[in-house]
């Protein structure tokens, strides 16, 4: 059989009505389009498939579908390599949400905000739920600070890159502290990463606003709107807005590198935040050739081929570092 | 216009849902909180009819006229609830789900004790036969396959959030997907699996 469109409706409807942010402006519309007789039987089938599912959940097929979609969410990447304070295991997730949801409420209670930690190693990368129901993605090497109450959603990254997707809640800002800089944003998909002397700001969804003493303090906070991003120094100076580094973002949190005409020496840079054993130039003029490719986080064969074949270096390993040397008798 | 849930209170409809019928069982007092009652009797009124007809696929007519009497006093003994409308009336129909597995399992044990031997009873309540499910063999098996052919990013949504109670976002985050392409998925596979359960009576 076909779906007609009020079938069409009634699952959109159902989705958006399980939606964390669902808001009761779409309420109205919605009982507008419930009224109708033909709208209901629709969204009754939907009620009938949500609760009914409920029986199959220990049926065979069942179980090893829900395994399957387990093991997705348990990448083996996150699951053994993160080491958060308080660790958010990816198999329990719906357990440790609701043991995180008891300690935000006990803070409200005590109006008096707890800090936790979170931290990757070198190499690592970790999601963690926050109990707002906003997540963050932490890159290889980052240490960061939560600290909730009942007024302000505060975080400190105080090493490395976060990706932050904002659960929207008006009445609490939700602030990302970074050297002097604040990033502050009510619901949106934004990333800070600190890096050599500075904080840079990418804005994915919706709006944020960069202030702090990184921006002086009689200077108004940059609004940033998504697609662009904003860096700021340590010592106060802060940039143009600039394009947000999409790219950049889309790749590390899929484990990827993308390199897009960029210098060597840059790539490098980037490729070393990931490893313990960083490739180095012997002869530093050659960081300012290009290179392009999309890489996998951690494979370092791949890439030492590729800088072997298309820019024709020669990597030698050795215990603490991976020398980068022309091949002999190639000039370029 | 918003509904006004004090004007509600006093709108003729009400009358379907006189409080001085008592539950069906009223040993749990009903809060006094008036705003409550009028928000739960507004509900009932909205969707009683849809509730009805959800039922009768569950339980029989009967049964299923006295689940909706009692889902309206459960919900009115709950004492608080959401009130934002989509999300009370899938509440509203959760708790009549809910009330409706436990009738199927109340006559389910009282045929376990009319016909089994007294040390066996236990043991035949743990094991689900077919008349303790809240649906017919079909609606399970259009179901189950209806979830099986969803394609794989779109079941991974749907099962996440259906039984590991994860958010949009945290779905999102852990499948590097955006919220709304996960709304979209979900919304997808309600529309498929809505699908095989209008094939059911």
């Amino acid at each position: 059989m076909s779906a007609s469109a009020g079938d069409l409706q009634a699952a959109d409807w159902f989705a958006q009505a399980r939606s964390a942010d669902s808001h009761p402006a779409s309420d109205q519309a919605w009982l507008e389009w419930i009224e109708d007789d033909g709208h209901q039987r629709a969204y009754e089938n939907c009620e009938l498939a949500w609760e009914l599912a409920a029986e199959l959940r220990h049926t065979p097929t069942l179980a090893a579908l829900l395994a399957a979609a387990d093991s997705l969410t348990a990448a083996p990447r996150t699951a053994s390599a993160a080491r958060p304070t308080w660790r958010v295991p990816l198999r329990h997730i719906a357990l440790a949400a609701s043991v995180v949801a008891v300690g935000a409420v006990a803070w409200l209670f005590l109006n008096r905000p707890a800090t936790l930690e979170y931290r990757t190693a070198v190499g690592e990368q970790h999601t963690v739920f926050l109990a707002d129901g906003s997540s963050v993605l932490l890159n290889t090497d980052s240490l960061m600070r939560v600290e909730f109450s009942g007024h302000r959603r505060h975080i400190a990254l105080l090493r490395g890159e976060a990706l932050f997707n904002v659960s929207h809640d008006r009445s609490r800002p939700f602030e990302v502290r970074a050297l002097q800089g604040v990033t502050t944003a009510v619901g949106t998909q934004f990333d800070v990463e600190i890096t050599r002397g500075g904080a840079a700001v990418s804005v994915l969804e919706g709006t944020v606003t960069v202030g702090g003493d990184a921006i002086g303090t009689s200077a108004p906070a940059v609004a940033v709107a998504a697609g662009s991003g904003v860096g700021y120094s340590q010592e106060g100076g802060v940039s143009a807005l600039r394009p947000a580094e999409v790219d950049r973002i889309q790749g590390w949190r899929t484990q990827r590198m993308v390199f897009n005409d960029i210098p060597l020496d840059t790539a490098l840079a980037e490729y070393n935040r990931y490893t313990r054993t960083p490739i180095v130039l012997r002869d530093p003029t050659l960081g300012s050739r290009h290179i392009n490719g999309v890489f996998h986080i951690g494979d370092e064969a791949a890439f030492l081929s590729a800088l072997d074949q298309g820019l024709h270096l020669k990597a030698t390993r050795g215990d603490a570092q991976t020398v980068l040397q022309p091949e002999a008798g190639y000039q370029p | 216009m918003k509904h006004d849930p004090t004007q509600v209170s006093v709108s003729p409809a009400e009358a379907l849902y006189p409080l001085d019928m008592g539950g069906a069982d009223s040993a749990d007092p009903i809060p006094a909180d008036p705003s409550h009652r009028a928000y739960v009797t507004m509900l009932f009124n909205r969707h009683r009819v849809s509730l009805q007809r959800y039922l009768m696929r569950l339980v029989s007519p009967e049964d299923a006229a006295e689940l909706v009497q009692e889902s309206y006093y459960r919900l009115l003994r709950h004492g608080e609830m959401v009130r934002v409308d989509a999300m009370a009336r899938s509440f509203l129909f959760q708790t009549a789900t809910n009330l409706a597995r436990d009738h199927h399992r109340r006559r389910a044990s009282h045929r376990a004790s009319l016909h089994v031997p007294l040390e066996d009873a236990e043991i035949a309540q743990d094991h689900l036969g077919p008349d303790e499910q809240l649906a017919g063999e079909q609606a399970r098996a259009l179901l189950e396959r209806a979830i099986a052919d969803l394609p794989q990013d779109t079941r991974t949504v749907f099962l996440l959030h259906r039984f590991r109670d994860l958010t949009y976002p945290q779905i999102a985050a852990v499948m590097s997907l955006s919220a709304r392409t996960v709304a979209r998925k979900m919304a997808e596979a309600i529309e498929r699996l809505s699908a095989a359960m209008a094939e059911v009576p």
